[in-house]
């Protein structure tokens, strides 16, 4: 038992954390000529795009579900099990992002590409696994 | 109730489970006017377009898989569950979002093609989203405080 006020001190960090990733970058791969894909919350940015680059963007907005588990983190710290809920959804929407990120690297080497993973993964991932010791310390305590 | 919540977690960890072996997003497209429609198809284990297999696809089978072990581990151990459907439902999300928007890329990027094309989601995204509904089902039939 770690206390509640702890508990709560963890899922605060953990949204904190959390909410730094979503302003940096979460990876990137770099390709000859200086063209570089850069994924972050809010959509992937081409710098110095060619011409010849193909039409419309994959460029989702990771940054939505995980603005929404950081919303349930945060009423967590008020409300009953919304801490839980929301560091459980954060843990599997993160399993997402690690399927595409273990993808993305492998087409990033197939074509000569430098990949290289962002602050803001690293920090969604500290926030993650603290927030989600958090919101079971604070389910032990209630319990 | 306690045995409806069980059948129900266990349903949803099967059904979770299926889904990553149905297609989550489809494309249709015929590459020329003559020829037949190819598909490009994502599963929870591979991305195929036509019969060329995506030697880096996605697996997103494995965090649907964990998530779907989670609910299984719910039904001896009661306080899981909660948890275990909050996984699910998060890895539904994210999936959605990501599919989503590469459907809308493939649309957008082929359109030229063949204007004809049909893009969307497949039967495993509403499987998955299904499982995520039943798994939250067992929560609310037997909760656990």
């Amino acid at each position: 038992m770690i206390g509640r006020a702890t508990a709560v001190a963890l899922i605060a960090a953990g949204v904190v954390l959390t909410a730094t990733a979503m302003v940096l970058p979460w990876y990137s791969t770099a390709y000859p000529g200086d063209v570089e894909v850069v994924v972050r919350a809010w959509g992937t940015e081409v710098v110095n795009k060619p011409g010849d680059w193909p039409a419309g963007d994959l460029s989702p907005w990771y940054g939505l579900p995980i603005a929404v588990t950081a919303a349930l983190l945060t009423a967590g710290i008020w409300v009953g099990r919304a801490a839980l809920a929301g560091a459980a959804a954060q843990l599997g929407a993160v399993g997402v992002i690690a399927a595409l990120l273990v993808s993305e690297r492998g087409h990033a080497v197939e074509q000569q590409g430098d990949f290289a993973i962002g602050f803001g993964l690293v920090f969604l991932a500290l926030g993650t696994l603290t927030a989600f010791a958090g919101a079971v310390a604070v389910q032990r305590e209630a319990a | 109730m306690k045995i409806v919540s069980a059948v129900l977690l266990a349903a949803a960890a099967a059904a979770a489970v299926t889904a990553t072996f149905l297609p989550l997003s489809e494309l249709l497209i015929r590459l020329a006017p003559d020829q037949p429609q190819t598909a490009y198809v994502t599963t929870g284990w591979a991305t195929h377009f036509g019969g060329t297999k995506d030697r880096h696809g996605p697996l997103f089978g494995v965090p649907v898989a964990a998530a779907a072990i989670a609910l299984l581990a719910g039904i001896r151990w009661r306080r899981t569950a909660f948890a275990a459907a909050a996984a699910l439902a998060g890895v539904t999300g994210m999936l959605f979002v990501y599919l989503l928007n590469a459907i809308g890329f493939h649309e957008e990027g082929n359109i030229a093609i063949d204007p004809g094309l049909e893009a969307g989601f497949g039967t495993g995204t509403w499987v998955l989203m299904a499982a995520t509904v039943l798994a939250f089902g067992a929560v609310v039939v037997h909760p656990d405080d």
